[in-house]
């Protein structure tokens, strides 16, 4: 059994947390409502973020870089212009979270919360190089977000932190393509692709293939200049398989999820190179 | 009983006063206190669509959302929807058609649906589809829902076209 409370400030959320160590944070509850319902999780209280303005909304900093509220509906990022060039892809990842009516309440901040290795935005967000804005008892703090994700379902949020928003740098203007295998529209990816043209090379990460997202940067140092070599690429590839720490599970086996990730993230890198 | 709460919610336009925890689901809430059954529990986890009602007007999962978070929001479920034009076209669609067979999943897709066809001018059958993708059917194999929708869009587009003729 838990109470509902409905702060409406960041700090009155806070504020309650740390009164109330068995308390949980909610933001849209399309995952966590879901862990109550199937009494994976207890709580005496949850605490919904809903109400709290501060947490809304997309907006372009003075520098150029893009701040997503923590609440903001997946529906929203998917249709948010901001959201363009090498950052478009986040936009393509968004719309393809479950479905129509679960992106009316899921929200950027709960899953990067939840933080599923399956799920759709946490490939774009390494790719892009965001950072997770939180915020807790000691204040705010900005952490990228491949050091937010630790391991399985495990990230460096401390008790009473919540994810306030997701801060995102200014966009480039090379294109960026989110690559989705599923087995049906809606659901979680087997595997999942993250790509964006960045100057003459690319940056990827490759998404349900581990406990966070796949990304390998000197891989992608040694590869930049040689998009158009086919080796070069298949040799890029091979290094994000090095990588790899898949499992089998109902999406796939892990075997499978190997043989996808250099077929899924060659197609990628000829989305965002036009067939060079 | 223990842990209950007594609270206010405005369900299909009214101010219902609700004694119930406050952790109970806008669908336990909807269904076993307020006798409004058209949302069904079909899965309890957001997946089969048969609980989908209208918070502040947007479609969302009955079963996933907490009453209690609700308070000072305006909830609709397909009861209030009676007497909306779009979903009395998609009712009598859904009839010719045969898209209804056992029943179960029906309320979650007319409020679904009606809100696809609220948002969109002519949606295709790949937008009708995609907008129904999160609301299982285990009877009809989708093809009489799709059919009852895109008749629906039709029906409402000549009644507009009337109405407009009437008045010129």
């Amino acid at each position: 059994m838990s109470f509902v409370v409905s702060p409406t400030s960041v700090d009155e959320a806070i504020a309650f947390l740390v009164d109330n160590p068995e308390a949980r944070p909610m933001s849209g509850g399309a995952s966590l409502v879901a862990m109550k319902n199937a009494r994976l999780i207890e709580a005496s209280h949850f605490v919904s973020l809903a109400r709290i303005d501060s947490l809304r909304g997309i907006r372009r900093n003075a520098d150029g870089s893009v701040t997503i509220g923590g609440m903001v509906p997946h529906r929203d990022t998917a249709a948010c212009d901001l959201l363009d060039g090498d950052l478009r892809m986040i936009r393509q990842a968004a719309g393809q979270i479950a479905n129509r009516v679960v992106r009316n309440m899921g929200t950027i901040g709960g899953a990067v919360a939840n933080a599923d290795p399956a799920a759709d935005y946490l490939p774009v967000l390494v790719c892009a190089d965001a950072q997770v804005e939180i915020t807790g008892p000691g204040g705010k703090r900005l952490l990228p977000i491949r050091d937010y994700l630790v391991d399985w379902y495990e990230t460096a949020l401390e008790p009473a932190e919540i994810v306030t928003g997701i801060a995102l740098p200014p966009a480039g203007s090379g294109p960026s393509v989110y690559r989705k295998l599923a087995r049906t529209p809606g659901d979680f990816a087997t595997v999942s692709v993250a790509c964006a043209r960045d100057g003459d090379g690319v940056r990827v990460a490759v998404g349900a293939c581990g406990p966070a997202p796949l990304r390998a940067p000197e891989a992608e140092r040694a590869l930049a200049g040689q998009l158009d070599d086919p080796a070069a690429v298949a040799a890029f590839c091979e290094a994000l398989v090095a990588l790899a720490d898949p499992v089998d599970d109902v999406r796939g086996s892990a075997e499978y999820r190997l043989t996808l990730i250099p077929r899924m993230v060659a197609a990628a890198i000829r989305d965002v190179t036009g067939g060079l | 009983m223990a842990g209950k709460e007594v609270f206010a919610l405005r369900i299909n336009g009214r101010e219902r006063e609700v004694f119930a925890r406050s952790d109970a689901t806008l669908l336990e809430v909807l269904r076993d206190d307020l006798a409004l059954r058209a949302a069904k529990r079909g899965c309890n986890q957001g997946v089969c669509g048969a609980c989908t009602v209208l918070l502040d007007g947007v479609p969302v999962r009955g079963c996933l959302t907490l009453a209690g978070a609700c308070t000072g929001r305006e909830v609709t479920t397909l009861e209030g929807l009676a007497e909306d034009p779009i979903t009395r076209a998609l009712q009598e669609t859904m009839i010719v058609s045969g898209g209804v067979q056992c029943g179960f999943c029906t309320s979650g897709m007319l409020v679904t649906a009606r809100d696809l066809v609220a948002q969109t001018v002519t949606p295709t059958e790949g937008d009708i589809r995609k907008a129904l993708s999160g609301n299982l059917c285990r009877c009809t194999g989708y093809v009489r829902i799709v059919e009852a929708v895109t008749d629906a869009v039709v029906a409402l587009s000549q009644a507009n076209t009337d109405t407009r003729e009437a008045i010129q």
